[in-house]
């Protein structure tokens, strides 16, 4: 009986050392003490519709809004090949192993939306970023570059280049991609401001594959090289393309301004063959998806309905991930100027785009 | 017996004498359920393997995801099936899918039918597109991989050309909503249209006259043709039914998307077309169909490409493991045909 008394003391002494011990570490934990603690729960996936350079920033996106937002895990995950049924099932595969939100460059702008509407039914929140579902959609909203106003821009900045006048090339994406729609467009509106003192030579589509980019762009400057004044691709690919083919020439009276920021293409700014590129914000897109879907997938904020979207031929609600010219100035600051773009979008979108409680 | 491998002189003595050995056909029913008993075990073993490292796996949504995709790949799988079983094949099974997508998208948004006469239409121009395939085999005796090969592309272009590559994505919601629809939480009712598919398959390839006459006119056309076989018939017909099959595969797609897109199909549907019936046992040369074999064969892939999504091993394994799934299974092909005709031989 004595004994049992002691072993039940000894038993009753570890217990409330065990308590203790338990609520130490939870007060710290509380206090932020220990840095395991996590502001969310929520598991993150971003995935884009299949290999591509463009998406590369994601990782670090991904991996930053981890950090600075304590949600407990934000992935990067590709899709084998760019085929919707891949991506289908690797987001059907996510969502079985407990990721509670999505971020999709939608394989296919119509063919996703039926797997957006299975996330919603089962409380999975998701949003299009890159590029956007086609409306009717359960995207909760599609955050990527306005790509009418980074192609008029580019075109203008081409212009501006070429002093005003001479005869341009547009080489553009695929013609079947609504975007190449909207970017043929927005060059023949600069084009069309100019009163006639540039004209546009030729649309050249079809050009983001690499084996089709080399074979289009290079037979049209061995044919048409003195009757180009300048080039503007709205594509990564053929933007890349074009700037090797017109170092490879060595002629600087071609203006050109790509698309994005392959080194291939900086390097050539900076050795005067490429007048410029239209930066987009990939990092942004990641890093500013990962939080609002954060948000979003805690249950404490729901999309504004009545908020100031921009209206686009896909979506009703669209927002500008941002876009801005990269050229000789700004070479070696453009990242910080595109942080800047990124951490005004991602501070303001709570107010501007969410109803929190 | 549709699952078992027919051989030919076996299946020429039922042709020919009416009276069907039952040792023989116990015999044979034993050797071709044990490769699937085998293979279903193989399945059963991965499922167990999976569901172990990755509870996910067995989780509600994966189900049902697992379900979808495998139901249209077995009904994709009957189509290639289908022609293998006359010794042919059809390349074309994608084209005609999204061919039949297509026209069902327009009847369903633009012409404004109703879901049944558009599912109708589409499954019409399926099967005349494989009966098209067909006349042109026998009519021509080109083999079926030329004229296949050429009909994909022909296919294909029309439907770009008169489609312009717009996909229909206002289609009645009850279409969309019968692709998302669970039975018991995590069955698609899609999974039964292919077991239902298949089973009167089996009943064809059991059970009828035209299911014997099609494969004897695959295991040995000439023979077939003495013994009063209309082999030219049972080609168009093979293909026309194969047509239909792919059509069928591509309306399921449409519920499964709740859109007809220009996008889906092609030749996309090549590799799992073959790798089931492949698998489940079906012979290269013709001859012989496995249906439930085809099943399973599906089952097989859908399992390993689920698995290794769900178990995170990095999506760029996923098209290795296919392609050494395929190389085994034509191996074992090779060596089942071996097999076989050493077999018939000794029974000579």
């Amino acid at each position: 009986m004595v004994l049992a008394r002691e072993e039940f003391m000894k038993l009753l002494c570890d217990a409330i050392r065990g308590l203790a011990a338990s609520s130490i570490l939870a007060g710290l934990a509380t206090f932020g003490v220990v840095g395991l603690a996590q502001a969310s729960d929520n598991k993150i996936a971003l995935i884009p519709g299949g290999p591509h350079p463009y998406f590369a920033p994601w990782e670090q996106a991904a991996a930053d809004a981890k950090k600075d937002f304590g949600i407990a895990a934000v992935d990067f995950k590709v899709p084998q090949e760019w085929k919707l049924n891949l991506q289908t099932e690797l987001v059907e595969s996510l969502a079985a192993q407990g990721y509670t939100a999505f971020g999709i460059f939608p394989g296919d702008a119509v063919g996703i939306n039926s797997t957006m509407t299975e996330l919603k039914d089962s409380s999975i929140p998701s949003a299009a970023l890159a590029g956007c579902a086609q409306d009717p959609t359960d995207a909760a909203f599609c955050l990527g570059t306005d790509v009418y106003n980074s192609a008029y821009l580019g075109t203008k900045e081409l212009i501006k280049a070429m002093g005003g006048k001479g005869a341009i090339v547009h080489l553009a994406g695929l013609l079947v991609d609504p975007n190449t729609t909207l970017r043929v467009k927005a060059v023949e509106t600069a084009v069309g401001e100019t009163n006639g003192e540039v004209t546009l030579l030729q649309t050249v589509a079809d050009t983001d594959a690499q084996e089709a980019a080399d074979q289009k762009i290079n037979a049209l400057l061995a044919a048409q090289k003195d009757e180009i004044g300048g080039m503007i691709a709205t594509g990564y690919i053929p933007s890349v393309v074009a700037s090797k083919s017109l170092r490879t020439l060595g002629d600087k009276r071609i203006k050109f301004i790509g698309i994005d920021d392959d080194p291939i293409v900086l390097e050539a700014i900076k050795d005067g063959f490429v007048a410029g590129t239209m930066a987009q914000n990939p990092y942004g897109q990641g890093y500013i998806g990962a939080y609002v879907l954060d948000l979003l997938a805690g249950g404490g904020c729901t999309i504004k309905e009545d908020a100031t979207w921009i209206e686009t031929p896909q979506t009703k609600r669209f927002i500008d991930s941002g876009t801005l010219v990269i050229n000789a100035d700004n070479l070696t600051t453009y990242k910080d100027d595109l942080k800047k773009v990124t951490t005004d979008i991602q501070s303001s979108f709570k107010d501007k785009y969410l109803t929190c409680k | 017996m549709a699952d078992v491998p027919v051989n030919f002189f076996h299946r020429q003595s039922h042709m020919t004498d009416e009276t069907i050995s039952t040792e023989r056909s116990r015999r044979g029913f034993f050797a071709g359920a044990s490769a699937q008993i085998g293979l279903f075990a193989i399945v059963a073993l991965l499922w167990v393997i999976f569901s172990t490292l990755a509870p996910g796996f067995t989780s509600p949504i994966n189900l049902f995801g697992i379900g979808r995709s495998l139901a249209v790949d077995i009904v994709i799988g009957f189509s290639q099936m289908v022609v293998l079983a006359t010794g042919g094949m059809n390349l074309a099974v994608g084209s005609i899918g999204v061919c039949a997508v297509m026209l069902t998208g327009f009847l369903l948004q633009d012409a404004g039918m109703p879901i049944p006469v558009a599912l109708a239409g589409g499954l019409l121009l399926g099967g005349a597109l494989g009966w098209l395939n067909g006349f042109a085999i026998v009519k021509t005796g080109v083999n079926a991989f030329i004229i296949t090969l050429a009909s994909a592309s022909l296919f294909l272009g029309a439907m770009l050309i008169l489609s312009k590559a717009v996909p229909y994505n206002t289609l009645p919601p009850e279409v969309g909503q019968f692709g998302r629809m669970r039975i018991w939480g995590y069955v698609s009712p899609l999974l039964f249209i292919a077991i239902a598919i298949g089973a009167a398959l089996y009943v064809l390839y059991r059970h009828t006259l035209l299911g014997r006459q099609i494969l004897a006119a695959g295991a040995n056309p000439r023979a077939a043709e003495m013994s009063g076989v209309p082999v030219g018939r049972v080609i168009i017909i093979s293909h026309t039914l194969s047509g239909l099959l792919a059509a069928t595969a591509g309306i399921m797609l449409v519920a499964r998307l709740g859109a007809a897109m220009p996008s889906v199909g092609g030749e996309d549907w090549l590799l799992p077309s073959f790798l089931g019936p492949v698998l489940g046992g079906t012979l290269l040369a013709g001859g012989s169909v496995a249906v439930i074999g085809t099943m399973i064969g599906a089952a097989l892939v859908t399992t390993i490409r689920s698995g290794l999504l769900v178990l995170q091993v990095g999506n760029f394994w996923l098209q290795l493991f296919l392609g050494l799934i395929l190389l085994a299974a034509v191996m074992a092909d090779r060596y089942r045909g071996v097999f076989l005709e050493r077999r018939s031989l000794g029974r000579k």
